[in-house]
């Protein structure tokens, strides 16, 4: 028995190690390289690696500037998430008593998650510019006033999480749906039979049901938004001021237009670190849940 | 078998004997900005390959791209770009990295006449008497680009008399610039400026067009920093007037495209601007609401942004491809070839071309343009004036947005540029 276990071990990682060695090679060896880079001396204009132990890491958390795109982001990926899965699970519960063109709602759904964030973004700018763009145009001929979507440092960043939630929230959707398609058919049945409405059936039945797959939605959601650059460098490239600059901007700005790779990547250790450590929590608190 | 291997055999040595004859063409490749000045010079490489026998390859990216594509190469073993168009703003960076090869020995030793750039194009680049890293390639130097029909519409000259006592003119102070484009957007119907705010290189750029028409300046004499003087605080105080109270709306989100948009749809009295946009706006076909009724002028004050691109060549390509490179600057930049691109609308850098009888019989407004280029200022140059950017370009979004007071975000750009020039 325990052979044929040890058999099936070493058969399972023989299947694995070729996507394991791509993966070290494609994932591991930039992650160990930039952590490398964060633990160095070594900028674009002096490209040589000693060690400075944590000196760029201190530098970046002695930065202001640092603290404000670390709150930036903090509420940029929460507000997004938030936004996302409301969004979402209302669409994915409408869309479970949808019986015809249910292909279509979701092939029309799934649009925006298929664009690039890039294009999502020029095309935004071009809906929001201020003087051209169809929306101010329509708010002009119903006689109201011209908004700077992305110029106002007090609206700019709810704007940035508005595109963001227009994006994503199809994902969401799919995974929902998914989720809620799998839900058992026989504990709404014996609900029914005791005589609980629609909003307690949702409440006691569907939401804790669905807290496995919510999670997770949750959890990709999260990690995505905390890496978010593409929406930022297109349409604010961090402004009005600093109100747009997200964590990542952060890191990018300090690595190629401060030329301090070190410093840059420390930044970028320090956002993979949270991001870490909100996936561990999430997952732990998942394994709970399940034990 | 061997009589069918045979034969295959003898064609592929034949290939690649024949390829590698083919390989000893030198190729050049450069990374360049997809503006005007580029598709001019993409015309004219057909005469250069003729004329040479070396083959040129432009690829073409916007301006925020290319920064971080020319670095990546320049870092590595060897650049696939080996001839470079390299901005004003990244010549200290550059050649303190060691990523460019020194063109003065390549200049002495093929007699290549440098007296005929304007010298401020020349020390914009960092060129001195003991090295050249980059030979001048287009100006773009920055002054006022003006509606003249708004100024001369009667009804606004007698508006603009009954409210200030002053005649409706060309302004002559940044002041009068201000009050100008402030009471064109009241009275005029059209934006008073229309202004790029975008944080970063937009507002950098625009702002320091005030600041050295208000008389301050980032560095004195010595190099010291003297941004947090009270001409910069005049600058600031009017670049916020202008945003709030005669640009557009948007304007702090603007770019270069934003404005020239408004510009050209007769929607703006004025644009601080790059020189060589008047051709742009001043053209019928393209911009036939403002075509003829528009006129460029030095900065109000008298002294505007200066900028401009160079010609460069990577130090880690092979010695025969820097040869080439070197090549292609010389004719790019000769005389006869330069006369050929201003005639199609390319911002000189030669004084000669300025002056020349053909160019001005076709742009009469290169006799103004000269005097832009001339009296432009420069933008400190250093190792890290591209992060220089980006600090200035956040103080004054702060300052322009009414989140941070004149004084704290002048007092925070001159400190961040103390910071950086001792780095």
């Amino acid at each position: 028995m325990s052979t044929k276990v040890t058999d099936t071990a070493r058969i399972g990682w023989g299947f694995a190690a070729p996507g394991l060695t791509m993966l070290a090679i494609v994932m591991g060896l930039p992650v160990f390289y930039a952590a490398a880079i964060s633990l160095s001396s070594m900028t674009l204009i002096r490209p040589a690696l000693s060690f400075t132990g944590l000196a760029n890491f201190a530098q970046i958390v002695s930065e202001p500037l640092f603290w404000n795109s670390l709150l930036i982001t903090l509420r940029y990926s929460v507000a997004t998430v938030a936004g996302e899965f409301l969004v979402g699970l209302a669409i994915a519960l409408m869309l479970r008593q949808v019986v015809t063109l249910r292909g279509v709602y979701f092939a029309l759904l799934t649009l925006p998650m298929a664009m690039s964030p890039v294009a999502v973004a020029l095309i935004w700018r071009m809906l929001l510019q201020p003087n051209l763009g169809i929306v101010n145009q329509t708010l002009a001929a119903m006689g109201l006033p011209m908004v700077d979507w992305l110029g106002d440092s007090g609206l700019a960043l709810k704007t940035m999480i508005f595109i963001d939630i227009w994006q994503q929230t199809s994902f969401v959707v799919l995974l929902l749906s998914a989720g809620l398609a799998s839900l058992p058919r026989e504990p709404y049945e014996a609900a029914s039979v005791d005589g609980a409405g629609p909003v307690q059936q949702f409440w006691y039945i569907t939401l804790p049901l669905l807290r496995p797959v919510a999670m997770i939605a949750v959890v990709i959601q999260l990690i995505n938004e905390f890496r978010t650059y593409d929406l930022i460098y297109i349409l604010t490239k961090g402004g009005p001021g600093v109100s747009t600059e997200l964590l990542s901007f952060f890191a990018y700005k300090r690595a190629f237009q401060g030329l301090a790779l070190n410093e840059g990547s420390a930044a970028a250790f320090i956002l993979l670190l949270i991001v870490l450590l909100i996936t561990v929590v999430f997952f732990f608190l998942l394994e709970r849940r399940k034990n | 078998m061997k009589k069918t291997l045979l034969p295959f055999a003898l064609g592929l040595t034949a290939s690649l004997w024949g390829g590698s004859v083919l390989a000893d063409g030198v190729t050049l490749h450069a990374l360049m900005e997809d503006v005007p000045e580029t598709a001019i010079i993409e015309k004219m490489l057909p005469d250069f390959e003729k004329e040479t026998g070396i083959k040129v390859e432009f690829e073409k990216v916007g301006y925020g791209d290319m920064h971080d594509k020319l670095v990546a190469q320049l870092v590595g073993g060897q650049s696939y770009y080996n001839l470079l168009e390299v901005d004003f703003l990244w010549a200290g960076e550059f050649p303190a990295a060691g990523w460019l090869e020194d063109l003065k020995p390549y200049a002495e030793k093929t007699g290549f006449d440098t007296a005929a750039f304007i010298p401020s194009t020349m020390e914009l680049l960092g060129n001195t008497d003991a090295a050249m890293p980059l030979v001048p390639m287009y100006n773009y130097s920055m002054g006022l680009i003006y509606r003249t029909d708004l100024l001369e519409d009667p009804a606004l000259q007698a508006a603009y008399k009954a409210q200030t006592g002053k005649d409706l003119a060309a302004p002559t102070t940044l002041a009068d610039y201000v009050a100008i484009a402030k009471f064109m957007k009241a009275e005029g119907k059209v934006n008073g400026a229309a202004m790029q705010g975008q944080k970063g290189d937009p507002n950098a750029m625009e702002f320091s067009n005030y600041l050295f028409a208000a008389g301050g300046d980032y560095l004195d004499a010595d190099g010291n920093v003297v941004l947090a003087s009270p001409a910069g605080e005049t600058a600031l105080g009017l670049y916020k007037e202008a945003i709030t109270t005669a640009a557009q709306t948007g304007a702090l989100s603007a770019t270069l495209d934003d404005t020239m948009r408004l510009m050209c749809a007769g929607d703006a009295f004025s644009m601080v601007t790059y020189w060589w946009m008047l051709p742009q706006i001043d053209n019928a076909e393209s911009c036939p609401d403002v075509a003829g009724k528009v006129a460029l002028s030095v900065m109000p004050g008298g002294h505007g942004e200066s900028g401009g691109w160079g010609w460069g060549i990577a130090k880690n390509v092979p010695q025969e491809e820097k040869d080439a490179a070197w090549q292609f600057i010389t004719w790019v930049q000769s005389k006869d070839v330069a006369v050929a691109r201003a005639l199609e609308g390319h911002a000189p850098v030669r004084a000669d071309v300025y002056t020349d009888p053909a160019v001005l019989a076709k742009y009469p407004f290169y006799k103004d343009a000269m005097s832009v280029v001339e009296s432009g200022k420069s933008f400190p140059i250093f190792t890290y004036s591209a992060q220089y950017e980006d600090t200035l370009g956040t103080q004054v979004s702060l300052a322009a947005s009414g989140d941070a007071t004149i004084p704290d975000a002048l007092a925070a750009a001159a400190s961040g540029l103390t910071d950086l020039m001792k780095k």
